[in-house]
């Protein structure tokens, strides 16, 4: 990067008052239209992470069928087990992966572990995904 | 579009929220992958979900039982760190930043007591 570049950057950082930014708003992370590849992984990792907060209370809910008993639970198993709740489970399973090593990347790169390798961490910890989804939905649906 | 807007407010403590959030998602890595490995992976059964006697004698394990409770303790730790990050983006006053922060505490020790009860009363079954 050019060092001119550089010293805008931290001038502009420096700077008192408005900050120009595209899109503001209070969801403009949900919009991801003309965005860089980090600023989406950020949007669909946060998307993924409201979807595994929904998921955190639904599980407890359904691990409370134990409580009333094996056939309660024997009940749930038999829906649990149909070809689309074992779908739910591999959307479940790609919510986790993307939202965990996504995060795993910011984390690296937040705490100056790797600050300069953005895009190529990116596509590892994505090509990491794929394969661990690759492989856990060939289990769970392959387990019929 | 580029548009003007208003510097937002620098929370007090925002950079330790980043930390806490980063640290915890770490743990939950961890902890989910043995969760999703032990208790699902190596079960011989339709979509790795275990009957119900199998769940019992799962969880009654001292060692599965410390995991799982430390992993509901660091979850949902770590679910109301990014819900508080969400709502705060909605750009709420302070007094609703405080507010919600409260609430969102209220909810994780809620969470953690009920989740705390269920595994209890199944691995005194066990």
């Amino acid at each position: 990067m050019n060092p001119n570049d550089l010293d805008a950057i931290r001038d502009a950082r420096r700077a008192p008052g408005p900050v120009l930014r595209k899109a503001p708003g209070p969801v403009a992370w949900f919009d991801v239209r003309r965005r860089r590849a980090g600023s989406v992984a950020f949007s669909i990792s946060r998307l993924a992470g409201l979807g595994l907060v929904f998921y955190l209370y639904l599980h407890l809910a359904v691990l409370s069928l134990l409580l009333r008993g094996p056939g309660a639970w024997g009940s749930f198993l038999r829906v649990a087990t149909t070809p689309a709740l074992l779908g739910m489970d591999v959307l479940l399973l790609f919510g986790l992966l993307v939202h965990g090593l996504n995060g795993l990347r910011v984390a690296l790169i937040g705490t100056g572990v790797a600050p300069d390798r953005q895009k190529a961490l990116l596509w590892t910890v994505m090509t990491v995904a794929a394969i661990l989804l690759l492989y856990g939905a060939l289990h769970i649906l392959g387990s019929r | 579009m580029t548009v003007a807007h208003s510097r937002p407010p620098v929370t007090p403590g925002g950079s330790r929220a980043w930390r806490a959030t980063a640290l915890s998602g770490v743990a939950v890595l961890a902890l989910v992958t043995v969760h999703m490995v032990a208790h699902h992976f190596v079960v011989q059964s339709v979509g790795g979900l275990r009957s119900y006697r199998q769940v019992l004698e799962y969880i009654g394990n001292p060692v599965i039982f410390v995991i799982e409770s430390l992993f509901l303790v660091v979850v949902t730790w770590h679910a109301m760190l990014g819900l508080r990050s969400v709502l705060f983006d909605l750009g709420l006053s302070e007094t609703s930043r405080r507010r919600a922060s409260r609430a969102l505490a209220g909810l994780g020790v809620a969470t953690v007591a009920y989740g705390f009860a269920l595994i209890g009363i199944l691995a005194s079954r066990s």
